[in-house]
């Protein structure tokens, strides 16, 4: 099952390596990240939704696949390339080969080709538009770059709604029931409700367009907006929807995603950085304490701001909490005089270091003061 | 525990260590490539600066294949030369005479350009030197880094390499052989434990 395979930029830049995976054509913005382990959560985290995902760690594969780690119900990315696939999986999880998971979700994947050139031509490029293709999908090289420049891009791309829950569904806690959080499903991960579910919270994990009216039936103890792909520019409805929970002076919490939504309700803007931030190795500064966590993250848009700035909202100051030290952008912001803040890291950490799972902490801790009030 | 083998003709027969297989030495010729691309900046908005210049043989051979990953890698070819610093050589009138290398540099001179001078193995430094003097013959180059395949220590001068393949502790009497496609039909490093050895050792 070997034949040759194409990974095309839009720059007009060639890879050629081997089929991997499933055969054919896929097209999304390429991004590289930066995890040496942890790659079953990386290709089911709906925040690399519509990306061709480059590891940069060369051996992939070793642990196989299995039936646990799943961040979502599916293989999230557009298509994946690697350097040395692993000719066997070896982990007594494992249920099957990271290239039979690929091919049986129709994922289109690329091996063989010298991903440190590709992630150095991304890093000074920033991230773009690529294609990869096998089997029938081959073409002279020239129309496949014209394929790749006709797809899609991923500035204004909105994408939360296809990774969205259709449906409500309820995520209980362990124990004891303590508190009750609406999750707004802009591509949550499934560690999030574990997260919470460890702390006595039921989740309530609500559909991307669900009204303000449903959130007050609910009357949760706090408002958790997740992560998610795309472009946040494009995520009035939950900008919307934000607005009037804030209004209400309900707890919330944002991750990734969801600061970026909590940022523009509170007037900030957002824009895309060149290449992007993906890995489980990132470090970020809190502020307020000079304290740094190795954190996971994948984000390729940002919010504006400088470190430990105040800014007036129309819900009282508000502050970059959270900064990275690597490149000065902003990972965490909070409302001073109300209950709300927000981090561009992901805190629940699959897969990825622990170092910043107190954040769930200090959400519940908002909601006890809350409960009090 | 130690064994004795003096006298013992396993002593001189003992079989060559492999060091690096020849999917080894391919994978760390890239790698440095890479590392030169990283550390130099070279790359189509970079193109004059870098040249890349082998000592003869196995450097000359190192120096081209480096080139070519460096040309696959970024789009475009680094110049590339010779350098033979056999002339320069602190023990030339000590040992028989030996054969002089190709020299040969770029058209456009040394002169406030990067060089990436290559070898095959950094030994005591001597050769490096001698390389450095013959360089200077032929302009004055903006710095000179230096890349090696093999860096086996015993230093007897202060250089250092900017990339190396391989670190490899040998013992004094020890020497590396390095095999090369080009000039010796394939590739492969290893350790020759035999006092007299047939391979290059520099």
């Amino acid at each position: 099952m070997t034949g040759p395979a194409l990974l095309v930029l839009e720059d007009g830049r060639l890879f050629r390596g081997e089929r991997y995976g499933a055969v054919g054509q896929t097209l999304g913005e390429a991004v590289f990240c930066t995890a040496m382990t942890g790659y079953q959560e990386t290709l089911t985290d709906p925040s690399y939704h519509g990306q061709i995902v480059v590891a940069t760690a060369p051996q992939i594969g070793n642990t196989g696949w299995n039936d646990e780690d799943d961040e979502s119900a599916r293989i999230q990315v557009a298509g994946y390339v690697v350097r040395d696939p692993s000719r066997t999986a070896s982990s007594w999880r494992s249920r099957r080969s990271l290239a039979d998971a690929l091919e049986g979700q129709g994922i289109v994947g690329l091996a063989g080709i010298d991903t440190r050139a590709v992630v150095r031509h991304l890093r000074e490029r920033g991230a773009m538009k690529a294609g990869v293709f096998s089997g029938d999908s081959l073409a002279p090289d020239a129309e496949l770059v014209d394929r790749v420049r006709s797809g899609p891009s991923m500035l204004g791309a909105d994408l939360f709604g296809a990774v969205s829950t259709p449906r409500e569904y309820v995520v209980p806690a362990d124990g004891e029931t303590r508190f009750r959080v609406a999750a707004l499903d802009v591509g949550i991960k499934s560690n999030t409700p574990r997260m919470f579910a460890a702390r006595g919270v039921e989740t309530h994990v609500l559909p991307a367009h669900t009204p303000v009216e449903r959130i007050e039936e609910l009357a949760p103890d706090g408002f958790f907006l997740a992560n998610g792909p795309g472009d946040p520019a494009t995520a009035e409805v939950p900008v919307a929807l934000t607005r009037q929970v804030l209004e209400r002076r309900i707890p919330l919490f944002g991750i990734c995603f969801g600061n970026q939504i909590l940022a523009r309700t509170l007037g900030r803007g957002t824009y895309k950085l060149r290449y992007g931030h993906r890995g489980v190795n990132i470090p970020v500064i809190e502020h307020a304490t000079g304290t740094v966590s190795i954190t996971a993250q994948n984000h390729g848009f940002a919010v504006e701001g400088e470190a430990g700035e105040r800014f007036g909202t129309p819900f009282g100051p508000a502050q970059i909490t959270h900064t990275c030290p690597n490149d000065g952008c902003v990972e965490g912001l909070a409302l001073l005089d109300a209950p709300a803040f927000s981090v561009q890291y992901h805190p629940e950490a699959a897969a990825g270091p622990h170092d910043a799972a107190d954040l769930f902490d200090r959400f519940v801790d908002l909601m006890e003061n809350g409960k009090g009030r | 525990m130690a064994i004795d083998r003096r006298g013992d003709p396993r002593r001189t027969a003992a079989p060559d260590r492999e060091l690096l297989s020849a999917a080894d030495v391919t994978r760390t010729v890239a790698r440095i490539a890479h590392q030169i691309i990283e550390k130099t900046t070279f790359g189509p908005d970079n193109p004059d600066d870098l040249v890349i210049v082998g000592i003869p043989t196995g450097g000359a051979v190192l120096a081209s294949r480096l080139a070519v990953a460096i040309a696959e890698f970024t789009g475009v070819a680094p110049v590339v030369g010779t350098v033979d610093p056999t002339l320069y050589r602190d023990d030339l009138r000590r040992g028989p005479a030996r054969p002089l290398g190709d020299t040969a540099l770029p058209d456009g001179g040394l002169d406030d350009r990067l060089v990436v001078l290559v070898d095959d193995v950094l030994f005591s430094g001597r050769t490096v030197r001698a390389a450095l003097d013959a360089l200077g013959e032929h302009g004055r180059p903006r710095a000179v880094q230096l890349a090696v395949l093999v860096d086996r220590g015993h230093r007897e001068l202060p250089i250092r390499a900017d990339y190396v393949g391989k670190n490899v502790p040998t013992a004094q009497g020890e020497s590396i052989v390095v095999l090369l496609v080009e000039t010796d039909g394939r590739d492969g490093v290893a350790l020759r434990r035999a006092a007299e050895s047939a391979g290059p050792g520099s």
